[in-house]
């Protein structure tokens, strides 16, 4: 192609250049909250004049921390399983089935990633309030549902794109009721799309901070919570750790989301 | 008289305002290879799906073994089926694809295993039992659709133009592989395709279908011999079409009068006299000879010659200006160049006339 990256020549290195600054300026603050976490300055002294891991240990026992990571878990599973059930039959639906209205029920879908998240907490706040589901799981885990679902519709409706339907037909024909189709030759042809809306649906969840601050109480917390309300009151190297193991399980999300996706090409 | 092994009975399809097919009626005998041939759109593919359960039809009945099959959901109906695309499961091998229908049935393991190397034998895939249908060529994965088709050892098998998505070599292969594995499953197969040579190639009789209704019905020479309809005639091999007025002559025979007024005899059983109509002749029953043409005979001039090998193919002209084919051994076409007079003959009993 005539824009080649080798035809640029001389523009090809201030490409490079303006690439690096921003690698740097997304990587920096990561690498330097993930170097902080193990140093031994109270103060958050960089660089650290020397390595501990007595942070995460204090991470680790403290019952707050616990609770709040344990909570994080538990409402992003919830979520992940509800919005995959969800996303899968909101997807079936839109792709298989004509009725008047589909493409606005389709947009309808896709409203909670367009609207911005402070307007959506503000609304269901108020909403949640007047239910008694602020400060409860149910509460915690319809607001991440609401904002995971369309990425989960959207990953499951592209694999179902690529689906064949002929083959529910063949598989009909062989013998195979109505939901046993779906169950041996539909699911498993669109699996990668599945795993993939659970991995994206999981991650909306756990790094979720705007809904959950409204959501949240005294006493139930996710860790992003919580470590936002913890910095507000004081500085500590725990929140640095609390952070790094929030952004080293994003990335391994993250790279399992990219091996399954290059498995679904070849 | 006994039952007909699958009754086609006044099968009628609309949608909207659109007929699909209109009082379709066949009776198909067990064992039988019949093929539903004509171009898209005619119906054919519409029929195939009603008795496949996939589209209900507005009128009519199909009757397997005299027991209706439009009451039985598609999934219950056990027949095999072959599609255009090669729908194999992709996330099966392909021993699981030829073994899912077994598994469906709940069948046990051994047998399953058994049936699927069978069936894997049967068409020449032994070795292949543990490949995903996405690492075979397409050729192979229509043979494995083949496979699980009949591994439930179904009394009918419908293909839907199995061979159209393959270069003509592979397809030429398969339906020599067909031809053996009908002979020796001995299945009724219905099969859909639009191309006249391969229906000629496969079946044991042909159904015709043009605008949603069968045009004829009868065995690849009956149909190449005695057309009843000028579509039939187009569709099934080359031919020519002469206007004719048709004067009759009693007995079931007619003559033919041309334009330019000279006139011959031919088969015609439903025509009013002096009906406008087309007098329909097979290229290869066409002969030329260097001449003049005296009295009733035909005076045509030499257009274009072709050297096909086997044969020469001529286009002459007619005196009313009309181009015909001619197909004859190359030795016959000997005296013969472009722009010479020639004599046109064919046999009368080669000649027929349609409306």
């Amino acid at each position: 192609m005539l824009l080649d990256y080798d035809r640029l020549g001389f523009w090809r290195w201030i490409l490079v250049a303006i690439g690096v600054v921003v690698m740097l300026f997304l990587l920096l603050p990561i690498l330097f909250i993930a170097a902080l976490s193990f140093g031994d300055s109270q103060w958050l002294v960089f660089p650290p004049p020397g390595w501990t891991l007595q942070w995460y240990e204090q991470l680790l026992t403290d019952p707050v921390w616990l609770n709040s990571l344990f909570t994080s878990a538990k409402v992003a599973v919830i979520v992940t399983v509800l919005s995959v059930v969800l996303g899968l039959l909101a997807a079936l639906g839109l792709a298989r089935s004509k009725f008047f209205g589909k493409s606005a029920l389709q947009a309808f879908f896709l409203t909670p990633m367009v609207l911005p998240v402070v307007v959506l907490a503000v609304a269901l706040y108020a909403f949640f309030l007047k239910l008694g589901l602020t400060g409860t799981l149910t509460g915690f885990v319809i607001g991440h549902l609401i904002i995971a679902l369309p990425f989960s519709i959207i990953t499951i409706g592209n694999s179902l794109q690529s689906f064949d339907p002929a083959l529910e037909d063949a598989a009909m024909i062989c013998g195979a009721g109505p939901l046993e189709v779906k169950w041996r030759v539909t699911l498993p042809a669109i699996r990668l799309g599945m795993f993939a809306a659970a991995i994206f649906s999981f991650l909306i969840s756990w790094d979720e901070v705007v809904l959950s601050i409204f959501m949240a109480s005294p006493t139930l917390q996710t860790l992003p919570v919580l470590i936002w309300s913890t910095l507000r009151q004081d500085l500590t190297p725990v929140i640095a750790a609390a952070s790094t193991l929030l952004v080293a399980f994003t990335i391994v999300l993250m790279l399992l989301a990219s091996l399954l996706k290059k498995g679904t090409r070849s | 008289m006994t039952t007909p092994f699958l009754q086609i009975r006044g099968l009628r399809k609309t949608y909207d305002q659109v007929v699909a097919i209109d009082h379709v009626s066949l009776d198909i005998k067990q064992g039988e290879f019949m093929t539903f041939l004509g171009p898209s759109g005619s119906g054919k593919s519409t029929t195939l799906y009603i008795v496949a359960g996939f589209q209900e039809p507005t009128e009519g009945q199909v009757l397997l073994n005299g027991k209706s099959l439009l009451d039985v959901a598609p999934n219950q109906r056990n027949i095999g089926m072959v599609f255009q695309r090669y729908t194999l499961f992709p996330h099966l091998t392909v021993g699981e694809n030829v073994a899912f229908p077994l598994r469906v049935r709940r069948r046990p393991e051994a047998e399953i295993k058994a049936k699927v190397d069978k069936m894997l034998e049967l068409v020449h895939l032994g070795g292949y039992r543990d490949r995903l249908p996405g690492q075979m060529s397409g050729g192979q994965q229509q043979r494995v659709a083949i496979a699980r088709a009949l591994a439930y050892d179904p009394p009918l098998l419908l293909m839907d133009e199995p061979l159209s998505a393959l270069d003509k070599k592979l397809r030429e292969e398969i339906q020599f592989e067909l031809r053996r594995i009908h002979q020796e499953t001995g299945v009724t197969i219905l099969y859909v395709t639009h191309d006249q040579e391969e229906a000629l190639r496969l079946s044991d009789r042909i159904a015709v279908f043009s605008q949603g209704k069968i045009e004829q019905v009868g065995t690849g020479e009956e149909l190449y011999e005695r057309p009843t309809s000028r579509f039939v005639a187009g569709f099934i091999g080359n031919s020519n079409f002469l206007p004719v007025k048709v004067e009759k002559l009693g007995s079931g025979r007619a003559r033919a009068v041309f334009p330019n007024g000279q006139a011959v005899e031919g088969d015609a059983s439903a025509f009013a006299s002096g009906s406008d109509g087309t007098l329909m002749v097979r290229p290869e029953q066409m002969r030329i000879r260097p001449g003049t043409a005296v009295g009733q005979e035909l005076a045509v001039t030499v257009r274009d010659m072709t050297y096909l090998g086997d044969s020469m193919h001529f286009a002459v002209q007619t005196p009313w200006n009309q181009e015909l084919a001619v197909r004859m051994a190359v030795r016959d076409g000997q005296g013969l160049c472009i722009g010479s007079s020639a004599v046109l003959e064919w046999d009368t009993q080669h000649g027929h006339v349609f409306a």
